[in-house]
């Protein structure tokens, strides 16, 4: 598990899922199971932190007069 | 000035009469013509007139079919009336009894429906095959719709509720009228070409088959069908179909359904990482046991037992020989306990395995704690106690007990057979109390394999 790009939330449940599959295989040394359950423990939290953020981040896709599109921010009345 | 046999009627039998023969001539009809003078009693009847440039008839809806109506009728909307035709005994007035109104064109436009339904089915354009799957966790999802209807605040508080984690890429377009088709077809085309968005939302709140027009154009149905992105369309409220929800990948009857449709429910999200979080801590508990109960089995194996009372009488012979060569070959001794250090390594090996484990149960805990949650909480109480019963195996006490170990002095590596020894030179035994260096004189000769 590379710490190059973060991972996306999927790829987080993918990898979760595939270490309580290598822990209940019970092909692991100890120490590699051991190593495998601070992963788990540390994604689970990522997971919990990632699927309670607050807000709906909004960004507005505009067209120009010349329909070109731009981004821009949400929309004011945002609640 | 009668002539006598001349039937004079009462006004009431008159437009009787008039009634059954304007009913039994006309019977059913369908009339078109502009609104006008429209009014709607408390009764919930509406009254107008219906007209054209040169003539008009009174007309009436009654409550039940006025509530049946899927536009809003008002003056100056050109309609085709279905009805009975009649008169009203007490005013004596000729009218229209409407059973179903429909927006003039409203013909035009469901056979336009229909053409164009079967060309785009004839190309394939609703075949099921190419219809993508959604996402199963979206980074982002873009919405096309108006700005101001109830569609866009219905899909904002959906999302908000099930999934904030979301990002959302907003595109306002005008979802009715003229200009409606060439901008949801723009927007499409925008949001393909967007890197960001797993998914498109395009949709309206309900209305009239007039209102949702855009999304019966053969341009935007077409760009639907080649967008680059998975698109949910979200028209209207439950009955009518679109073109464009027969293009769509996955159709939505309701904006809020699509939002629904669109991404994951967190709170089942988080039940299911907690469900995993548990897994984890019962695997890593039955592994951390089953070691323990190997590393058990090994220290009290009827096998160690032997091979402690082979090393007792080795050193005791070790004694004797050292009394009895008491100026002679000292490291002939050293060999001898030396053989005896290295059988007990043998069967002690497990000891810094113990320990590490130890440590690592240890480091967890601390983890564990640091990391807060309940749950994770419960589960270092249970690696607590294991750590306990571990450090009841602490080799330490195997020390204690007249063992000790031997490792190569400059390496640090454990070494666990003779040959490992007669490579290392120098070693370094660990006491419980201490270690020391020794140096490696050469094989033994009386010491054959423990």
């Amino acid at each position: 598990m590379s710490e190059k790009a973060p991972m996306t939330f999927e790829e987080t449940m993918a990898r979760l899922e595939q270490i309580v599959a290598d822990l209940e295989g019970g092909k692991q040394t100890l120490e590699q199971s051991i190593k495998s359950f601070e992963e788990g423990i540390a994604l689970g939290k990522q997971c919990r932190e990632f699927l309670n953020q607050a807000d709906l981040r909004v960004r507005q896709l505009l067209e120009a007069a010349d329909g070109t599109f731009a981004e821009g921010d949400g929309p004011d009345d945002e609640r | 000035m009668f002539p006598a046999e001349e039937t004079v009627f009462e006004v009431s039998e008159l437009n009787a009469l008039a009634r059954e023969l304007l009913e039994g001539e006309f019977g059913s009809v369908a009339v078109t013509g502009e609104i006008s003078n429209l009014r709607t009693y408390a009764s919930g009847h509406v009254y107008f007139k219906l007209k054209d440039a040169a003539a008009q008839i009174s007309a009436v809806c009654f409550q039940r079919e006025a509530r049946a109506l899927d536009f809003e009728a008002e003056d100056g909307m050109q309609v085709v009336a279905r009805g009975r035709v009649t008169l009203y005994d007490a005013q004596g007035q000729y009218q229209l009894v409407v059973r179903e109104m429909v927006p003039a064109g409203r013909g035009e436009l469901e056979r336009a429906f229909r053409i164009l339904k079967e060309k785009l089915q004839a190309e394939g354009l609703f075949d099921s095959a190419r219809k993508r799957a959604l996402p199963e966790y979206p980074r982002c999802v873009a919405v096309i719709t108006s700005p101001t209807g109830a569609a866009i605040r219905d899909i904002f508080s959906t999302l908000q509720r099930r999934f904030p984690c979301v990002e959302v890429l907003f595109v306002p377009v005008q979802v009715q009228g003229d200009a409606a088709p060439a901008q949801i077809v723009r927007a499409l085309d925008a949001v393909s070409a967007h890197a960001d968005p797993d998914l498109v939302i395009v949709g309206r709140g309900g209305g009239s088959i007039e209102d949702l027009w855009a999304f019966n154009d053969e341009a935007v149905a077409r760009a639907i069908h080649r967008c680059s992105h998975p698109v949910i369309s979200a028209v209207g409220h439950e009955s009518d179909f679109t073109i464009a929800d027969f293009v769509a990948d996955v159709r939505a009857a309701t904006p809020t359904m699509a939002a629904e449709i669109a991404v994951p429910d967190r709170s089942e999200l988080l039940r299911h990482v907690g469900t995993i979080e548990q897994a984890l801590a019962l695997r890593i508990r039955s592994q951390v046991e089953s070691t323990r109960r190997r590393v058990t089995a090994l220290l009290t194996s009827y096998a160690l037992g032997q091979v402690r009372g082979r090393i007792e009488r080795a050193m005791q012979r070790a004694d004797h020989l050292s009394a009895r060569l008491a100026s002679g070959n000292r490291s002939r001794v050293r060999e001898l306990s030396l053989h005896a250090q290295l059988l007990v390594r043998r069967m002690t090996g497990v000891g810094p395995r113990v320990e590490r484990t130890r440590v690592r149960a240890n480091e967890l805990e601390r983890r564990i704690l640091r990391a807060g949650s309940t749950g994770a909480r419960e589960r270092s109480l249970v690696l607590g106690a294991l750590e306990g019963r571990l450090a009841g195996l602490d080799p330490r006490a195997v020390l204690m007990r007249g063992y000790s170990v031997c490792a190569d002095a400059r390496s640090g590596r454990i070494i666990d057979s003779s040959a490992g020894a007669l490579g290392a030179r120098d070693l370094r035994i660990t006491f419980h109390d201490g270690a020391v260096h020794a140096a490696v004189d050469g094989p033994a000769a009386e010491g054959g394999q423990a």
